[in-house]
């Protein structure tokens, strides 16, 4: 073991300190985002409660060694579907199964998976030495994030199921996965397109076709309805201006016009009360967050700590990039947060779990960040 | 450390390069969308934002009520009570929610639950009319307007709505609102001068809209004043606009608010008293003759009573009508149909709508003209031998088919002079002077240019502009017109036809009172009104009658004079001992003519009372239209007729003029002229009891 006064000379302020002045602009907008709606008047107190946890276990899990946490991947993994098992027999809430309330706190197995299939992930690709994957080491992944996967699938969460795929995917795509295997992917996904195309989308939940209908074919008269959030989000980010129409004084925000703006849409309340400049400046923050995690994987000691700092970036820079997807109108409507801002106790709290890991990984690399 | 194996692979750098230029491509398109909707669309979404949270509230204006000449209240806005619920305000607690509408259920007899609603009932929710229980009628407002007021019951008792209103404070959301309901407290009896209001039609949406109404809540006039003034009365709307938020509640003003401007009182001209005597003796009179001749002979008729000093209208009846009282709330929908299909037409105001021939009223039009122009000395005797025939001529050089032309009295009346032929109404010295006749009077007489000139100057021809939707103007044929429409030359028949008011003469009822108003009036064709005064909410006098006219036929020269069929361009007045013959002559009708004799006994007592000594015309006017014709009335000699008689009282200084016309009533001087004598004579009574009132 090496000084541990050395070790902590490694920790990355970029990388802590973007996540923390997020947080808190997130914990300032979901007071905004109050507006008068009694229901959500204890969400900045819960969130900050959330955020000094968090952080506590952020500098918990970067001073431990994150290679650790390999023994409790196996244990890790079946409490994980347990939850997830637990969950898909439970009550509905929020139209889709997801959630498991324990105590007070809802508490989201989801979170937990992406966790652990990063860490799962790490473990697995990092055993394996050649340069390029062959099929038997995609067969062991596949298999591996298929007996979480399918569990989410059938909740039915499409959002997290499409997040855990592309974490798998750029693991695969990192660790070296051949040019023609994916051109083999693209074909087949083509195929299942035109295969649902032909059935009609079966598979799909009447509620994920309707949001993809909707999104692709808006009805233009629609004022009020199906399409009512994403315009008024459109019509809520476009009031910003240069500079925002100012803290708690955006009329749509304010007045409530703007739904689920203290989760989905807060990007919209950004840009509407903080204008552009806001905006840019929470985004440069997030690439900071991304950037510092990929240049940590390219940097650490070992290919375990490597990975488990991609695949966090990963993670935060797909999240990121559908929420403000979402928000601008430029993609369907998905159940995605945006990473450390948006209201959601496990959600910051497994991220800053990552951003520990990430920080664990940065102070036991070899060269200084 | 060592106890974890060593795997020190580095992972290829093109790999990452190609994430960071996904990054830089993801990120940097964002930028670019953010500046696209905040910079550069950023207006059109302020609007939008500020079209979101903006409101604009009508607050309504107070209907103006309606009052006739002595204060008599004919239309007014009586306090409807509606109880109201706005689901924002209501409890929290499921539980005290419930109480409240257990407690209101009985109250209002309207039951707590009442099945399921489903996207049908929500779509075709319609307060009050809805078979819903109150939870429904909630549960609709609360997921599409939950704070806007939403009626649960419309037109509950005055007691009921107390009792809400003291529970105001323990239910909290439901409240009563008060929406004024226009009543017509004289019904039927007023209906055709007050008319009844309606919502605004789809097609004037836009109009309406843009003067400040409110197209789903106001209302506007659909007959009667309450259109033609609807102006006046409507008021005008307040205007302030709001801030709401999401579910409709108001923030705060956005700006400085506009009180609505109340309509404006009205003060009409009519006499409710005179109004129900006059439709009470048309009624009256029309009943004992339908009954007396054991057959319908009319149930259609029309009194009018002017002022012919002032052109103020004290009384107009047009039956059969409608009950506006029944149209108070909304339009029934079967009442109105059947309304539109009775064949007698209660929607239509025969009293300035429909065009009759005026008959022999008609002839003192021809009266004015003959004398002015001296077709005949006053004095001159022309041979009436009760029949007559003529070679009817089209053209110059014509041969002619002889034609036969009647007096009413197939005997004959004998020698008559100008003013026996007003008492007597004989056509036949009407026939010759107005048309010609051999030597007895030379050419063509009057002529139908003239004679159209001298109907004209009497108000013939043109709207009165009485303050009522419909006015029709009748018709004064000439050859011009004959030629043009029926495609055919004048004929002297024409002329004869048109000198006693037959033919193609057309003239409404108001028409033919005005007319003969103007030669009572010493030859001023007054301008006809209802209104009397318009009172402004606040008690200022803003508009008041004062009694124009039109042209005064004895001073300004309103007669074309022609040469032929062509106007020489030099015109002239009418001679005011024309006018005053004229006037003596209609008083020689009630004494020794056509309006003395009474055919029956229950007529004595009216017409031997000559305390208003009145004066007046008769008029039979025969008619052929679509009815008569289904029926095989149209044969010569034997064509049905309406009844007509316009009086005027006292004779020399006439304050009263009547007319009573009764549509296919036979006898002007029978059926019409007891209804006017009868009006008359109330009218002298009525002012008798104002004047012992005032003093």
């Amino acid at each position: 073991m090496k000084n541990l006064r050395n070790v902590w000379q490694n920790f990355d302020f970029w990388l802590f300190g973007a996540a923390l002045i997020l947080s808190i602009v997130g914990i300032a907008l979901i007071r905004s985002s109050i507006a008068g709606n009694i229901e959500l008047e204890d969400h900045p107190q819960r969130q900050t409660t959330f955020l000094a946890i968090s952080l506590v276990v952020l500098f918990v899990v970067a001073a431990v060694d994150y290679k650790y946490w390999i023994t409790l991947i196996p244990p890790m993994y079946f409490v994980t579907m347990g939850f997830l098992l637990f969950v898909f027999t439970a009550e509905a809430r929020f139209g889709a199964v997801r959630w498991l309330e324990v105590g007070q706190i809802l508490v989201q197995p989801a979170e937990l998976a992406k966790i652990v299939i990063i860490l799962g992930l790490a473990n697995l690709f990092s055993n394996f030495k050649q340069k390029s994957l062959n099929p038997s080491m995609i067969l062991r992944s596949a298999v591996f994030v298929g007996g979480l996967l399918i569990w989410i699938f059938l909740q039915p969460n499409l959002s997290m199921t499409i997040v855990l795929l592309v974490i798998w995917f750029s693991f695969l795509w990192i660790t070296g996965i051949k040019i023609r295997y994916i051109l083999i992917v693209v074909a087949i996904l083509i195929f299942v397109i035109l295969i649902g195309a032909l059935t009609g989308f079966a598979f799909l939940a009447d509620y994920q076709l309707q949001r993809i209908t909707n999104f692709l074919f808006p009805d233009p008269n629609a004022r009020y309805g199906e399409t009512y959030n994403v315009d008024q989000a459109l019509i809520t980010i476009g009031t910003g201006g240069w500079y925002g129409q100012g803290y708690n004084q955006s009329s749509q925000v304010q007045l409530r016009f703007l739904k689920v703006r203290h989760t989905d849409f807060i990007f919209s309340v950004l840009a509407a009360e903080f204008g552009f400049v806001g905006t840019v400046l929470v985004i440069a923050l997030l690439v900071v967050i991304i950037l510092r995690c990929f240049y940590i994987s390219q940097n650490a000691a070992d290919s375990f700590g490597s990975l488990i700092a991609y695949g966090f970036g990963v993670l935060i820079f797909f999240q990121s990039a559908v929420n403000i997807g979402v928000n601008l109108n430029v993609i369907p409507v998905t159940g995605l947060t945006l990473p450390f801002v948006s209201y959601g106790g496990s959600s910051l709290l497994s991220l800053m779990l990552g951003i520990g890991m990430v920080e664990s990984v940065a102070m036991r690399s070899p060269t200084r960040a | 450390m060592n106890v974890f194996p060593q795997r020190s692979r580095r992972y290829e750098k093109w790999r990452y390069t190609v994430l960071y230029i996904l990054i830089v491509t993801i990120f940097g398109f964002f930028l670019l969308r953010l500046f696209d909707l905040q910079i550069l669309q950023g207006s059109a979404y302020v609007a939008q934002a500020n079209e979101n949270r903006t409101r604009i509230i009508r607050d309504p204006a107070i209907r103006g009520t309606i009052y006739d000449r002595n204060g008599f209240i004919l239309a007014q806005n009586v306090a409807s009570y509606n109880v109201v619920v706005t689901p924002g305000y209501l409890p929290r607690d499921e539980g005290d929610t419930q109480s409240i509408f257990r407690g209101l259920s009985g109250l209002i007899d309207m039951p707590v639950n009442l099945g399921d609603t489903d996207e049908e009932t929500v779509r075709a929710f319609t307060p009050c009319l809805s078979e819903l229980g109150i939870s429904e009628v909630v549960f609709i407002a609360s997921t599409n307007w939950p704070y806007q007021p939403t009626a649960l019951k419309c037109n509950v008792p005055q007691e009921v709505a107390m009792v809400v209103m003291e529970n105001r404070e323990k239910w909290p959301g439901i409240d009563v609102e008060i929406t004024p309901v226009r009543q017509y407290p004289t019904g039927e009896l007023t209906s055709e001068i007050i008319g009844f209001l309606g919502p605004i039609p789809a097609i004037l949406e836009d109009y309406y809209v843009e003067r400040g109404f409110v197209a789903a809540r106001d209302k506007v006039g659909y007959a009667g004043v309450e259109q033609s003034l609807n102006d006046i009365l409507a008021g005008t709307n307040g205007l302030r606009r709001v801030e709401v938020n999401v579910a409709g509640e108001i923030i705060r003003n956005l700006a400085e608010p506009i009180d609505p401007i109340p309509g404006d009182d009205i003060y009409l001209t009519i006499d409710t008293r005179l109004q129900a005597i006059a439709r009470e003796a048309l009624i009256d009179e029309m009943a004992f003759w339908n009954n007396f001749a054991g057959r319908t002979i009319s149930n259609n008729g029309v009194v009018i009573a002017m002022n012919p000093k002032t052109g103020e209208v004290l009384a107009l009846v047009s039956y059969p009508n409608f009950e506006n009282n029944r149209m108070e709330r909304v339009i029934p929908g079967y009442y109105y149909e059947q309304l539109s299909n009775d064949p007698q037409r209660p929607l239509f105001n025969h009293a300035i709508s429909a065009e009759h021939p005026p008959g022999s009223v008609f002839k003192m039009a021809s009266a004015l003209g003959v004398l002015n122009e001296g077709v005949v000395t006053p004095d001159y005797e022309i041979f009436d031998p009760g029949i007559i025939t003529v070679m009817q001529r089209f053209y110059e050089n014509d041969p002619g088919t002889p034609r036969q032309f009647v007096c009413w009295d197939r005997n004959g009346h004998g020698m008559v002079d100008f003013m026996w032929g007003v008492a007597l109404s004989c056509n036949v010295y009407w026939y010759k002077v107005g048309g010609g006749y051999q030597d007895e009077v030379p050419g063509e007489g009057l002529g139908i240019w003239h004679m159209s000139e001298y109907a004209k100057a009497l108000g013939y021809g043109t709207l009165s502009g009485i303050e009522l939707p419909g006015e029709q103007d009748g018709l004064i044929p000439n050859p011009t017109w004959k030629r043009i429409n029926l495609g055919e030359n004048w004929a002297t028949g024409d002329t004869y036809t048109a000198a006693v008011g037959q033919g193609f003469v057309l003239a409404t009822p108001l028409q033919v009172l005005n007319s003969i108003s103007t030669i009572a009036n010493g030859g001023k064709l007054m301008d006809v009104t209802l209104i009397d005064r318009i009172v402004s909410k606040d008690g200022t006098l803003k508009q008041e009658l004062t009694p124009s006219y039109r042209w005064d036929i004895t001073k300004d020269p309103v007669i074309n004079i022609y040469q032929g069929n062509n106007p020489t361009g030099e015109t002239k007045a009418v001679e005011p001992w024309v006018v005053e013959l004229a006037n003596q002559a209609m008083r020689l009708v009630v004494t020794d003519g056509t309006a003395s004799r009474y055919e029956i006994e229950r007529h004595k007592a009216l017409f031997q009372n000559d305390s208003s000594r009145s004066a007046g015309k008769t008029g039979t006017a025969e008619y052929c239209d679509d009815i008569a014709a289904a029926q095989g009335k149209c044969t010569f000699g034997a064509w049905p007729s309406h009844a007509w008689y316009v009086g005027y009282a006292p004779w020399d200084d006439a304050e009263i003029a009547v007319v009573a016309f009764v549509y296919n009533g036979s006898e002007g001087a029978t059926l019409s002229a007891p209804v006017v004598r009868r009006v008359i004579d109330a009218y002298f009574e009525l002012k008798a009891i104002d004047l012992e009132n005032s003093q």
